[in-house]
């Protein structure tokens, strides 16, 4: 049939991956461009994207550690935070990222309510581009909000996490953190993400990454958080492979990260999960469980975390935990991703 | 390009002939090369061509067939005339080829009384437009899912069915009234077959693209439990009143299609029909693919994998998608193309579902359910005719006699092209295009998930009872 849609540059299609063009371990020297618009999502990224943004926040991070850690950047841009779901994380993460890059900094923090009110996205979103947001960083409630907001915005959007679907942002952060302990390469290394999948962007957008960058990667919890995704791992859409268990030893056995997600009080109302107490003792991330994993494996978690439910607090402050760092590594990832979307070449 | 030409609409067509087109009569099962002549509003003669003379006609050209009959649609009048009025939507169902149209009750407020067909048949009096509007009563009173509304006085009005579509009828026990009830009265109920207790917060098919994009799931397993109780009431029933008549409306899954399939081998006296998105479109669009169903599944049937071979062209998330049932998988897309080509959907309906931009062009979750279709579904079947998919006598068999077989002699003559009736026809070229855009559309809703595509099978004209209800504005030059 004639199709008269094109996606924006932004959403262009990446060539299948697998064989051809992503897993970015060994890349030649030719130092790659960044072709997006906007950031709405890792499944569209190429190993060569991945890679720009991972050198480009090691360049962050050199800035980090100045005693003034700022760069003129984004001097004189308008980076506008609009956030329709409660983040402090997040939020103060993008704000503190922005302000090292020199950008004017808005904050519009917009109660949740206002959502379900009618009030409309595309509204807002032209009515911040009137007052001057060159890039939009949303976190919204509703699966797929910053794709709508693209639509409308002339500059460009950064999705901070959206419903169940992605979280780019943290992807990238959770990436390069494993990749400052294991190396460029995760060929072979088994990442293991135990929990509410079901229910979780971070699962979604590290899906992308990790197997791109050839991972063993396994989804872990309850039958009733996997669903879907057996049939995802099964299809392996975009040649994407990994594996989906309820049995959180297997899962575990010789890992060499961890990644423990948020398990919310709502899913006992929903007749997900029969109670926080049941999966604790089944699924959560304890000490003795950990043993399973290889003896230098180490613990991440996205935040905010429930310790005693999804993760014990001996895991969560224990010798193994990464979680602050993923915190640090959080500010300069983001500012990498502000400074390759908008930012002047130096 | 394809607006009515204002002055035509209602005007009697005093003298049109057709030479050398290709017939379309459901009625007699018949089509082949022919010429049509109406004089005065009466279909005057229709000569059936062959040999020498019959050269160089063919299917693929200009189509004459019986105006089509839509058994379900959604006219926004009264209560949101923003998103479409009674006049709006007739000129809407008659660029898409519809003579006759069924209008589902549920306005604010509802048609739940004779004061509502009242209010209806008040409009109707003052269209100028010839199309047959034909109406629903609700089952229940307020359609609030608890009282029955009143039945009988809904029948002596005119109504030719029940439903409270937008819902399922919401209790077992009502629905068993119903189809008595309705069986008593010679009248079927019209059930939107959906487990509110499987779809609470439902956005998009579960399956594999609402697992990657990160939609709540809405199970194939809702409608065909919602079917297997209907389908058990209405056999618990036919004992006390034989007349009882079910009729299960955009059945959209493979489970719920087969269940239909086993009661009407065991005789049950059940019809349903398929909406021309659920034929031609599946879930993959969510994600950004703008193939046809029949090309989104392998050669043994199972669904391909959009991420990996190229086929996402457009942005994820498009609004104007959401839809219930929502588009399935190409898997249950093929089941609903065998049950139409195998008789177990004895129709095509368009649950026409206009909205305004204010109710549609939000987050995807917050979007109002529903496609302004009732002007692309010639074009979606032609593109299942285009592609070998559908024998087009079938195609246009779902959208005249498959409806009468549903509603009996209610919706009044017009399935086949009889000489000397009034002219009730529709002439489409399949060979001719046209784009569908906010301007070309006439519907007030312009939620369509085709804007900016282009669609086989323009309508030349749309003639009802003599009269035009669309007329093509190339014919005017
Ligand atoms: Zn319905």
């Amino acid at each position: 049939m004639s199709v008269g849609l094109e996606r924006e540059p932004s959403q262009a299609v990446e060539p299948a991956s697998g064989q051809s063009d992503s897993g970015g371990a060994g890349r030649a020297a030719e130092r790659p461009t960044w072709p997006h618009r906007h950031l709405l999502d890792t499944d569209v990224l190429t190993g060569g994207d991945v890679e720009l943004v991972m050198a480009t926040a090691d360049a962050m991070k050199q800035v980090l550690a100045r005693p003034i850690p700022t760069v003129p950047a984004l001097r004189g841009r308008n980076v506008t935070l609009l956030f329709y779901e409660a983040s402090t994380r997040t939020r103060v993460s993008f704000e503190v990222a922005g302000k090292n890059l020199s950008a004017n900094v808005v904050n519009i923090a917009t109660a949740a309510s206002s959502v379900t009110k009618g009030e409309s996205l595309v509204d807002t979103v032209r009515t911040l581009e009137a007052l001057g947001a060159q890039l939009l960083v949303i976190r919204h409630g509703v699966s797929g909000a910053p794709y709508l907001a693209a639509r409308h915005f002339g500059g460009h959007i950064v999705n901070a996490g959206d419903g169940w679907h992605a979280h780019p942002t943290q992807a990238l952060l959770d990436l390069y953190t494993i990749r400052e302990r294991l190396g460029q390469s995760l060929a072979g290394r088994k990442v293991v993400v135990l929990g509410d999948v079901l229910h979780s962007r971070v699962a979604r957008s590290n899906v992308w990454t990790l197997t791109a960058a050839g991972a063993d990667l396994w989804l872990c919890g309850p039958a009733t958080l996997l669903r879907g995704f057996e049939a995802w791992a099964r299809v392996g859409a975009a040649g994407r492979r990994f594996t989906v268990t309820s049995d959180v030893n297997a899962a575990l056995r010789d890992a060499d990260v961890v990644m423990a997600l948020r398990v919310q009080r709502e899913r006992m109302a929903s007749a997900l999960v029969p109670s926080l107490r049941e999966y604790a003792a089944r699924f959560g991330l304890t000490a003795e469980r950990l043993e399973l994993a290889r003896p230098e494996a180490f613990v991440m978690h996205p935040g905010p975390m429930n310790e005693g439910v999804e993760i014990a607090p001996a895991v969560a402050e224990g010798p193994r935990s990464v979680i602050t760092t993923q915190v640090a590594n959080g500010v300069a990832v983001r500012m990498a991703v502000l400074q390759l979307l908008a930012g002047r070449v130096a | 390009m394809s607006a009515v030409a204002a002055t035509s609409v209602g005007q009697p067509v005093a003298d049109l002939e057709l030479s050398r087109a290709w017939l379309v009569d459901p009625a007699g099962g018949r089509e082949g090369p022919g010429e049509i002549i109406v004089t005065n509003g009466v279909l005057e003669a229709v000569n059936w061509l062959e040999g020498d003379e019959a050269a160089g006609v063919d299917e693929r050209g200009v189509v004459v067939a019986p105006a089509f009959t839509d058994l379900h649609a959604h006219f926004r009048e009264p209560g949101n005339e923003a998103a479409e009025t009674i006049a709006t939507g007739t000129a809407a169902a008659a660029h898409g080829g519809f003579g006759t149209v069924c209008l589902m009750p549920n306005t604010d407020p509802p048609v739940d009384g004779r004061e509502g067909m009242a209010r209806l048949d008040s409009v109707v009096a003052g269209l100028s437009s010839p199309v047959r509007v034909l109406a629903y009563g609700a089952v229940t009173a307020r359609s609030a899912g608890e009282e029955l509304a009143p039945l009988g006085e809904l029948a002596d009005a005119g109504v030719v069915g029940y439903s409270d579509d937008g819902s399922p009828v919401r209790s077992a026990a009502v629905l068993r009234s119903a189809l008595l009830y309705g069986g008593m009265l010679g009248l079927p109920v019209v059930d939107h077959p959906e487990d509110l207790g499987l779809t609470s917060g439902a956005e998009a098919h579960e399956g594999l693209v609402a697992t990657v994009l990160g939609l709540r799931g809405w199970p194939a397993a809702a409608e065909a439990a919602a079917v297997g109780r209907d389908l058990a009431v209405l056999a618990d029933v036919l004992a006390d009143e034989p007349r009882a008549r079910l009729h299960l409306t955009h059945v959209s899954t493979a489970p719920a299609l087969d269940l239909i399939r086993s009661a009407k081998a065991a005789r049950l006296p059940v019809t349903c029909d398929i909406a021309p998105h659920h034929l031609a479109l599946s879930d993959e669009w969510l994600a950004g693919s703008r193939r046809w169903a029949w090309e989104a599944v392998d050669s043994v049937g199972r669904a391909r994998d959009p991420w990996t071979d190229g086929s996402l062209v457009a942005a994820p998330f498009d609004s104007s998608l959401r839809v219930n049932p929502p588009l399935r998988s190409p898997e249950d897309a093929a089941a609903c193309l065998a049950a139409l080509l195998d008789g177990t959907a004895d129709a095509v309906a368009t649950d026409h579902a206009p909205h305004t931009s204010v109710d549609k062009d939000v987050e995807f979750g917050l979007a109002a359910n529903g496609i302004s279709g009732i002007e692309t579904a010639l074009g979606l079947l032609i593109a299942g005719v285009d592609a070998g998919r559908l024998p087009l006598l079938r195609a246009i068999e779902a959208m005249t006699l498959g409806a009468s077989r549903v509603l009996g002699d209610r919706i009044g003559p017009g399935s086949g092209l009889v000489e000397g009736e009034q002219a009730t026809l529709v002439v489409f070229d399949r060979a001719d295009s046209w784009e569908v855009s906010p301007t070309n559309l006439l519907s007030l809703g312009k939620n369509s998930p085709l804007l900016g595509l282009e669609l086989p099978g323009r309508v030349l004209l749309t003639i009802v009872d003599g009269q035009f209800a669309y007329r093509d504005r190339s014919l005017d030059a």
